[in-house]
């Protein structure tokens, strides 16, 4: 097997991370930009100065609190119940042990479905939510593959880079929203009067169109090789690939691709929670078949 | 001028690369060898997590399986041994004779459909299954955390800056333990 070098996975993912930060923030302050020119030329500098103190504090909180909003908008819960839940977090626990990281926090996601995932900013400060279909339908050896391979994320610092998306794939959904309404509603008669903006005009609703494109071809392109690494690095905890691939066909076989959760936090679960007919163009995910190929000849 | 400026530079550069290269082997082993030692007090952890459930168990137990007094002595001695061991490999050994013990009971709880309902000794069977898996794992970072090591000092260029230090020993599996193997790669 080839051997998988965490140290150089650590440091590309913390480079990736601060590149998508700055990529964003210009995104963001191009957006104002053109916005403000359009429809507010006399307060530029003012709306300027104002926008980049919230575009400073949307990266300060998704960096810090990112993990809460990922948690709480795919509706996890934290493990309360000991008793209840003593085998998932046994396995955690122990699973930890083998990584070799702090034990992340436990959460349990109300669903039929079998899927899983982890956030956070680094091992310190992670979280793992798995699907009570997960806990129902897999058995020892399997829910460890799954385990495996989301701690495998929080130590390669993929939770970083994947929690950073997620929050700026909601953000720039957003402001593009507010941008094509605002276009469509209020933009007309500004049109006719400032002729010589045409340019400005027509880059402000590019950016609005293109953006939220980029950020998921940004999305789909970072984690398909993820998750093969992930797998990989899950074997070689539990030496014993065969529990993630069994894991994997139980979820061929039963999800149906109906967990309901944001497209923006997609990328980050073990296996795609959404379904849709663009999968083969725009698939987040490696193909479930392939993953299991691997794994068995492992 | 710029050629005795060369002359002094080159040297000082390859000077302070190589103590750069220094520092980052010399930290490097450290923190390997810190955490070979984190990695050990992890198992004796784990270990004494199984030794803290067997009184539980024992209690558990007592009441349904009235017949197996000599399977519930064994267990409460082997756990005593293991306490009581005054060095790491025979608290090892102990803890492999505890571990087999422990196999016993769980093997004839199966006679006892009462005890087998019983919620308390459904979470233990659960805990002490934990601990079980969680011993392993502990000996597997070990292990792992011990391969990195002697990668590091017996590969160039990290033999050049052991500094006399010597592989470490991985850990061996007792024979108890080696019943259930698992696929290795």
């Amino acid at each position: 097997m080839e051997k998988v070098n965490v140290f150089d996975q650590v440091a590309s993912n913390r480079r990736k991370s601060v590149l998508l930060g700055i990529l964003v923030f210009l995104f963001l302050f191009a957006f104002v930009y053109s916005i403000s020119y359009i429809f507010f030329p006399d307060f530029l500098f003012a709306i300027l100065i104002f926008a980049t103190i919230l575009i400073i504090a949307h990266t300060f909180i998704s960096y810090n609190y990112g993990d809460k909003i990922v948690l709480s908008s795919t509706g996890a819960k934290p493990v309360e119940d000991n008793r209840k839940y003593a085998y998932l977090i046994n396995t955690v626990e122990g699973l930890s042990i083998a990584a070799g990281i702090p034990k992340p926090k436990i959460y349990v996601i109300e669903s039929d479905e079998i899927n899983a995932y982890s956030t956070g900013k680094d091992p310190k400060h992670a979280s793992v939510a798995v699907t009570t279909g997960a806990l129902e339908n897999l058995d020892r050896d399997e829910l460890e593959g799954v385990i495996g391979h989301e701690l495998s994320h929080i130590k390669n610092f993929d939770i970083r880079f994947g929690m950073i998306v997620a929050v700026m794939v909601g953000l720039v959904a957003i402001v593009s929203n507010i941008i094509l309404r605002s276009w469509i509603w209020g933009g007309q008669s500004n049109r006719r009067e400032r002729g010589n903006a045409g340019l400005l005009i027509l880059v402000g609703l590019a950016l609005a169109i293109i953006s939220p494109i980029i950020v998921r071809l940004v999305q789909l392109a970072v984690s398909r090789k993820r998750e093969y690494l992930a797998d990989a690095s899950s074997a070689q905890l539990t030496r014993y690939p065969d529990g993630l691939a069994d894991a994997l066909e139980k979820i061929k076989k039963h999800n149906e691709g109906k967990m309901k959760v944001s497209e923006a936090v997609s990328h980050i679960f073990i296996a795609d929670p959404n379904k849709s007919p663009l999968d083969d163009l725009f698939a987040t995910h490696p193909p479930i078949e392939e993953r299991i190929r691997i794994l068995r000849a492992m | 001028m710029a050629i005795s400026l060369w002359i002094l530079l080159i040297p000082g550069a390859i000077v302070a690369a190589f103590i750069l290269v220094l520092i980052y082997y010399y930290n490097r082993i450290r923190v390997l060898s810190n955490r070979i030692d984190n990695a050990w007090s992890q198992i004796d952890v784990q270990l004494k997590k199984r030794a803290d459930l067997v009184p539980n168990l024992v209690n558990t137990v007592k009441g349904y399986m009235t017949h197996e007094k000599n399977a519930i002595k064994m267990v409460t001695e082997a756990r005593e041994r293991m306490l009581g061991a005054g060095n790491a490999k025979d608290r090892m050994k102990a803890d492999g004779q505890l571990a087999k013990a422990l196999k016993t009971i769980f093997a004839l709880a199966e006679n006892y459909p009462n005890l087998k309902a019983s919620e308390n000794f459904k979470l233990l069977q659960e805990q002490l299954e934990g601990v079980e898996n969680k011993v392993a794992y502990s000996r597997q970072f070990y292990n792992d955390s011990v391969l990195e090591f002697n990668n590091l000092i017996t590969t160039f260029p990290g033999n050049l800056f052991a500094g006399g230090r010597t592989t470490k020993e991985y850990f061996e599996a007792t024979e108890a333990e080696r019943a259930p193997v698992k696929v290795e790669f």
